[in-house]
């Protein structure tokens, strides 16, 4: 195996609970996003674009289709002779055999697999963020820092910090603190869960993180603030660009329509960045002459007749004569019938909308059977991939629904 | 399952197809069509979908664009350690007069294709007849004809003399047998017109080629159809889908422009079929309507920026709209710009076309206005 300078390690074996049915049968890495990619096609494309073309995939829960949309790795690249894409799940061993019980375990039960390639650095990746960034420079500064560890980070709004990893640093952006989801923040500088490490280091301590029982197993609660108890110079390194956690069907819907704004704050449309995905083969999509389509993303394969505005619509989408759509998302192959109301929704792939049925309805007749405002928040409403909701049926806004609905 | 004893030879070009500015910088079979698509791509996803997983495409000297398009094979599926896709370059340093132009020297420059390939049987075809047809088919017939040779035929209407003199018209009884074929003929005897596909055993091919350029002939339908109609059993396969043969400006922009019929659309496309038509990925983002977008009627790929209004036109990938501009029954080509306060109709715009803000151009339905790759108006 001829030696690589730096390995990346995608950390997609989150089940994401908050996206609800979402991910029911499928890992958040592989939820769509933005018309016709995946969120894992992000980091897998930032990758490649940084000159990282050995990736490994740490997968876990509900693998099977993030493991085929993966493939050989050809869409971005990286069927390489040498090096490429590795799809890694938790394996048995002679001694043993157990689940990744944290981030960490998971690159320690991967510690072979870096070794094979014995890198300077190792970055870990998280594969459930929305973000355009060249990890080389990264790479780079973290070289020029004589660093241990890097840590990206992002301003986020003061009163936004006490959600997340906050890192405190000196004036010349080496890390002092680390503190997981502060209450009294003092710094807005958010961890964006992107590390560069040294492995030399980092394999000494997931080891010593293995050996300890009480450790959770984890980078931010566990080998961070060890790393730094020990004084290792780690450093933190900004990052302007847009970023963005879908980790929520509220931020996931927001980051969607992010992408419908006159300035989205990142440019998906950019010849030299391209964010590649594995494109099935459809024609162009067909408006009629009865389609009203008005601020909207609209990808192949899909038959357009209904009136559509403020939409992300995926591949292969139909919407038939008469139907209205409103602020919504319509993953893959979903069908909406003649005379549909979608409004402020998320429709599954495949699923079917009946005739006159209306989603996130408002009136005194929707049915709210399905209210689940813990999982659908800010009046948005869910519908589960692969159902059909039946013609006239008015399901209430903030629904998450799971099953088929009959009339 | 794949096809293991048929191999494929299409041609990608026509001596007798001209689409004027279109071609001035490619082949015909890298012409693009279809919003996303370039020609080669029906014949050969025709080819991978009746699982001929073996091919060779036989280029002319303009070959560039093709082989850009083609690269390794890999969007068909056809890069492959065994069989897969053959660019079969025209052979080199020949002069000038002794280059090959017509379908039996094509078929003689890929001999040591033919033989070095396994397959007993070869599939051949032209390029340029946009169709979804299913080889499996057409190999079930020849087989269960007894065949010697296949011809795929389908039938026309009453044809005036100018569109006759660009058939070949076959007289068939009705068991299929082909009884007669007439090139280009003044009077039209049937409704049977030659798809310029056939199937033949690679062998018995290999010995007409031969024997053709043994006495100086080299017409595909005259010298090896034509004159074998009485001495070896050729069978007409009739094809009754959709198929447009793209052989002038006026034909590629009528094909274009029947896709926005929903019939016609899902039969090329294989959309209920599974058989997809499959081109070269660009990863284009999907096409982005403005707030003013007016689309009816249209057929748009990804990558787009639409502002204006759009009607009854095919927008090829990464094509820009500006507001306040009007396009019309028109075929706009890949990462062309139409800015703001445009008026276009009747017009196809070639690749990266630009056209500056306030500018109008009208050609007519029945001779659209044709603007050549990379032309600033």
């Amino acid at each position: 195996m001829k030696s690589k300078e730096c390995v990346a390690m995608i950390l997609a074996g989150g089940q994401g609970s908050r996206l609800g049915i979402l991910t029911k049968d499928v890992a958040k890495p592989a939820v769509p996003f933005g018309g016709k990619y995946r969120i894992i096609d992000f980091p897998l494309s930032n990758c490649t674009h940084s000159g990282i073309t050995t990736v490994g995939v740490l997968t876990q829960y509900q693998p099977l289709e993030l493991n085929t949309y993966i493939g050989n790795g050809q869409p971005w690249d990286l069927d390489r002779n040498d090096g490429g894409v590795y799809v890694l799940p938790p394996y048995v061993s002679a001694e043993k055999g157990e689940w990744y019980k944290g981030t960490a375990n998971a690159i320690y039960q991967n510690i072979s697999f870096i070794s094979r390639f014995d890198p300077e650095y190792v970055v870990i990746l998280s594969g459930d963020h929305i973000y355009k960034m060249d990890y080389s420079k990264m790479i780079k500064a973290h070289k020029k820092a004589n660093a241990v560890a890097t840590i990206a980070v992002i301003e986020v709004p003061w009163d936004e910090a006490s959600r997340f990893g906050i890192m405190n640093t000196d004036e010349d952006m080496n890390i002092v603190e680390f503190e997981e989801k502060p209450a009294n923040p003092k710094s807005n500088l958010a961890s964006m869960g992107v590390y560069v490490f040294n492995w030399k280091q980092l394999r000494e301590y997931l080891i010593n993180d293995e050996n300890d029982p009480d450790s959770d197993n984890d980078f931010g609660k566990n080998i961070i603030p060890q790393m730094l108890a020990d004084g290792n110079k780690m450093l933190a390194y900004r990052f302007d660009g847009y970023w963005k956690d879908v980790g929520t069907i509220q931020s996931l819907w927001e980051a969607n329509m992010n992408l419908l704004s006159d300035n989205p704050g990142y440019l998906l449309d950019d010849e030299n960045w391209r964010i590649f995905s594995r494109n099935p083969a459809m024609p162009p999509h067909y408006l009629s002459p009865e389609s009203r389509v008005k601020n909207c993303y609209i990808t192949e394969g899909c038959e357009i007749m209904g009136d559509v505005q403020n939409s992300v619509i995926f591949e292969g989408v139909t919407v038939e004569e008469g139907a209205v759509i409103r602020d919504s998302v319509i993953f893959p192959c979903a069908h909406i019938k003649k005379g549909a109301v979608v409004t402020k929704a998320m429709i599954g792939s495949n699923s079917v909308i009946g005739e006159k049925a209306e989603i996130g309805a408002m009136g005194e007749d929707a049915v709210n059977d399905f209210l689940n405002t813990k999982i659908c928040s800010d009046g948005i409403t869910l519908i589960a991939p692969e159902i059909s909701v039946a013609d006239g049926v008015k399901i209430g806004a903030c629904s998450m629904v799971t099953e088929t609905v009959n009339a | 399952m794949e096809n293991n004893n048929t191999m494929g030879l299409i041609f990608s070009g026509n001596p007798e197809v001209n689409l004027g500015e279109l071609m001035k910088v490619r082949s015909l079979a890298a012409v693009p069509v279809g919003g996303r698509y370039r020609i080669i791509d029906f014949m050969l996803s025709n080819m991978v979908n009746s699982g001929i997983v073996n091919v060779g495409i036989t280029t002319g000297y303009k070959h560039r664009s093709l082989s850009d398009h083609l690269g390794s094979g890999k969007a068909w599926d056809m890069a492959r350690k065994q069989n897969g896709l053959f660019i079969l370059s025209p052979p080199e340093g020949l002069e000038f007069a002794t280059r090959p132009t017509e379908g039996v020297d094509f078929i003689d420059s890929a001999m040591s294709y033919l033989q070095r390939s396994r397959q007993e049987y070869v599939m051949l075809s032209d390029c340029n007849t946009i169709c979804n047809i299913d080889f499996d088919e057409v190999i079930k017939f020849h087989f269960e004809k007894e065949a010697d040779i296949t011809v795929v035929c389908t039938e026309v209407g009453e044809l005036t003399p100018k569109e006759l003199g660009k058939h070949i018209m076959l007289e068939c009884e009705d068991d299929g047998r082909v009884t007669d074929i007439q090139v280009y003929p003044k009077k039209q005897n049937s409704k049977l017109s030659y798809m310029h596909i056939f199937f033949i055993k690679k062998d018995f091919l290999i010995d007409l080629v031969g024997e053709c350029l043994s006495h100086d002939r080299h017409s595909i339908s005259r010298d090896i159809l034509l004159a074998n109609v009485d001495k070896r059993r050729i069978f007409g396969y009739k094809f009754d889908g959709y198929r447009k043969k793209i052989d002038s400006i006026k034909s590629f922009y009528q094909f274009n422009l029947e896709l926005l019929d929903s019939g016609v659309r899902h039969e090329v496309f294989g959309v209920d079929e599974t058989r997809s038509i499959h081109t070269k990925v660009k990863d284009s983002v999907p096409t982005k309507y403005g707030r003013d977008a007016e689309v009816k009627n249209s057929f748009v790929a990804d990558g787009c920026c639409i502002e204006g209004t759009v009607e009854n036109s095919i927008i090829f990938r990464g094509v820009k709209i500006g507001k306040n501009s009007v396009v019309k029954n028109s075929i706009v080509m890949q990462n062309s710009r139409i800015m703001d306060d445009c008026w276009v109709e009747n017009a196809i715009f070639d690749k990266e076309v630009i056209l500056c803000n306030g500018k109008k151009l009208v050609g007519q339905t029945t001779y659209p206005l044709c603007i050549g790759k990379r032309t600033i108006v």
